[in-house]
């Protein structure tokens, strides 16, 4: 059963090359996406933090976007 | 009439989308490789090598779905001037091109134990690389011109001019002689695969499609952050 899983009369090495490198690069993908909308999130939560109290105030009430990046920012760190 | 594609409302969703993907997407994913590397028959001409079909198809699928939907989107965009059109077809862009590019590789190791050759210049395969092209195109406009106006015209007038090559990939294999077959599943009309291969192909799609979303989904909202984040500057 595991041979011919692994073998597949001969065609093994295409179907699991085929399997492999997508999810390689799926994976991969994934990865980069997510590491760079942690670090968009990361660099917003700085800026909106160095704004004076007031214009704090103002940029989390104006938007829903801030508040939330802010929020969820604060919650992790 | 546009009112749902602002973006603070499409915001507070998109977490919560993530979330409910995260949560099946592992069991779904599990169930799909199981029926496409166990549970499926071989085909009685092509044996196991018919399981790349799994991946092969999906992929081109999704491709071809992608640049359409870039297309119309880059031409609502030009009547409508809605830029949250323009956000989405940006960030659908890349994992167009990353999955016409799989179908292409795919394809090809698919083509060296059917075919005997991992490359032909036939007509459908071809056109799918005239497709990755213009998908590479339009991703070079966004990232090289800076000045958005020019770098939108630019990347429209790519979409609407690679638009023309969608209907050529689809009909290809009936407007002239290629490796490969005619199309086995029809929206109208009778499908000629068996349901045993069907519901394992229908399967991967539905997984490739929730992964799709989720990869969209970040980058949508990493390009909402990052307007938003220009905004601040403005403040």
């Amino acid at each position: 059963m595991i041979n011919n899983l692994i073998y597949m009369d001969g065609y093994g090495i295409f179907v699991w090359s085929s399997f492999v490198l997508t999810f390689l690069v799926c994976a991969v993908f994934y990865y980069k996406t997510r590491k760079t909308l942690k670090k968009y999130e990361k660099e917003f939560a700085i800026e909106i933090e160095k704004l004076s109290v007031e214009r704090k105030k103002i940029a989390l009430e104006k938007s829903k976007v801030a508040s939330k990046v802010f929020s969820t920012y604060n919650k992790t760190f | 009439m546009f009112n749902f594609f602002y973006n603070s409302n499409i915001f507070i969703w998109i977490e919560r989308v993530i979330n409910f993907i995260n949560s099946i997407f592992f069991a779904l994913l599990l169930v799909a490789l199981s029926f496409a590397l166990i549970f499926s028959p071989p085909d009685y001409l092509q044996g196991d090598s018919v399981r790349i079909m799994y991946i092969h198809v999906p992929a081109a699928w999704i491709g071809l779905a992608s640049f359409t939907c870039i297309a119309l989107l880059s031409i609502l965009n030009f009547i409508f001037k809605v830029k949250n059109f323009k956000l989405i077809s940006k960030s659908i862009a890349p994992i167009g091109l990353m999955f016409t590019c799989i179908a292409l590789v795919t394809g090809s190791i698919w083509g060296q134990p059917t075919w005997g050759t991992f490359w032909a210049w036939d007509a459908r395969i071809t056109s799918m690389l005239i497709l990755a092209l213009f998908y590479f195109l339009f991703i070079l406009t966004q990232k090289l011109i800076s000045d958005e106006d020019k770098a939108n015209k630019i990347s429209s007038i790519i979409a609407a001019v690679g638009f023309i090559n969608i209907p050529i990939i689809k009909y290809s294999v009936e407007w002239w002689n290629t490796l490969h077959q005619p199309a086995s599943i029809k929206i109208t009309g009778t499908s000629t695969i068996h349901a045993s291969m069907l519901m394992p192909l229908l399967l991967m799609f539905l997984v490739l499609i929730l992964y799709c979303a989720l990869i969209f989904l970040m980058k949508y909202k990493t390009e909402i952050i990052r307007i938003k984040k220009n905004n601040l500057k403005r403040l």
